[in-house]
């Protein structure tokens, strides 16, 4: 064994062990999806009226639902791609972990459009992705706990620049946002794909 | 070159065979795993998971505990402290290796 080798070995140790405690939720193309689908909900709103709770409702559950379905969509693909199983022990744990978020955006949802304050929603659902994106820290890669950093302030941001801008944030986070995110992430998967360690070890 | 050839001759041989390293790896980033996920994660075979378990368990370096979870039996394999070490120690030989071959490369 050289030295090459030996520096190669090391890599593909590290990897493995990244790969047995990371797990990654969004993958590049999925946040690339999810971005274009945010950004175009915020445009739809040249045409719509955000203060109608029907409109907002219906524009960012739809959004929501394909992010949702992208995401779902892309973790199966690349768990087939790899030959790993979708419902993971890693796995498990990201949805455990992002389940109390999910749940208190739910009922937030639920609070603000009942007493037809919607429109402070943004800020909220922000603040909840990116305690979301932190509670899977353990987990994620880097470039996840960073977005939950950067959501959670954005979050109390929106709030504080109030209804009139809600449309805008959630453009320019949930929308330029992932998209930044997803080529981040798509990079990331490039420079993975480069070291191909996985099959070479076992 | 000799000191270089001393260090790799000093690698553990057990695990200095990729797919046991790979196991120790693995097992090495958590506390423990089941049979199933092991062999899952890696992309080994029962066969293969099952031989090169048996030899690291021979060694010390892995237990397995078994276990009924409701009417399935379940495998669940784990670092040893004994096995870690030897994951450590095989570990800074091999940033030995690179370090030296660095030097080397300078000179």
């Amino acid at each position: 064994m050289d030295a090459r080798e030996a520096a190669r070995t090391l890599e593909v140790i590290r990897t493995l062990m990244e790969r047995t405690t990371q797990y990654q939720l969004l993958t590049a193309r999925a946040g690339l999806a999810a971005g274009s689908m945010a950004g175009a909900g915020a445009l739809a709103f040249l045409a719509l009226d955000p203060d109608n709770p029907w409109h907002f409702g219906g524009v960012w559950g739809a959004v929501f639902a394909g992010s949702l379905l992208a995401t779902c969509l892309g973790t199966v693909l690349r768990s087939r791609r790899r030959g790993e199983p979708v419902w993971s022990r890693q796995a498990r744990a990201v949805v455990l972990a992002l389940a109390p978020s999910l749940f208190a955006a739910f009922v937030l949802s639920i609070f603000f459009f009942a007493r037809g304050q919607h429109l402070w929603l943004p800020g909220v659902w922000m603040l909840c992705y990116g305690q979301g994106a932190l509670a899977t820290s353990a987990y994620a890669p880097a470039p996840i706990r960073r977005l939950g950093i950067v959501v959670l302030g954005l979050g109390g941001l929106t709030l504080w620049l109030g209804p009139a801008w809600s449309v805008v944030m959630m453009g320019l986070v949930f929308g330029l946002g992932h998209i930044a995110l997803g080529a981040a992430l798509l990079a990331a998967e490039r420079r993975e794909n480069a070291i191909r360690l996985h099959r070479s070890v076992a | 070159m000799n000191a270089l050839k001393r260090l790799v001759e000093e690698l553990d041989p057990l695990l200095h065979e990729r797919g046991r390293l790979a196991i120790v790896s693995v097992l090495a980033a958590v506390e423990g795993l089941t049979f199933t996920e092991l062999r899952d994660t890696l992309g080994m075979t029962d066969g293969n998971l099952s031989v090169h378990l048996q030899k690291l368990e021979e060694k010390g370096y892995v237990a397995t505990t078994k276990q009924f979870v409701g009417r399935r039996p379940q495998t669940t394999c784990r670092l040893t402290r004994a096995g870690r070490q030897a994951f450590s120690r095989y570990l800074d030989h091999l940033e030995a290796i690179v370090q030296r071959g660095r030097g080397q490369a300078r000179a």
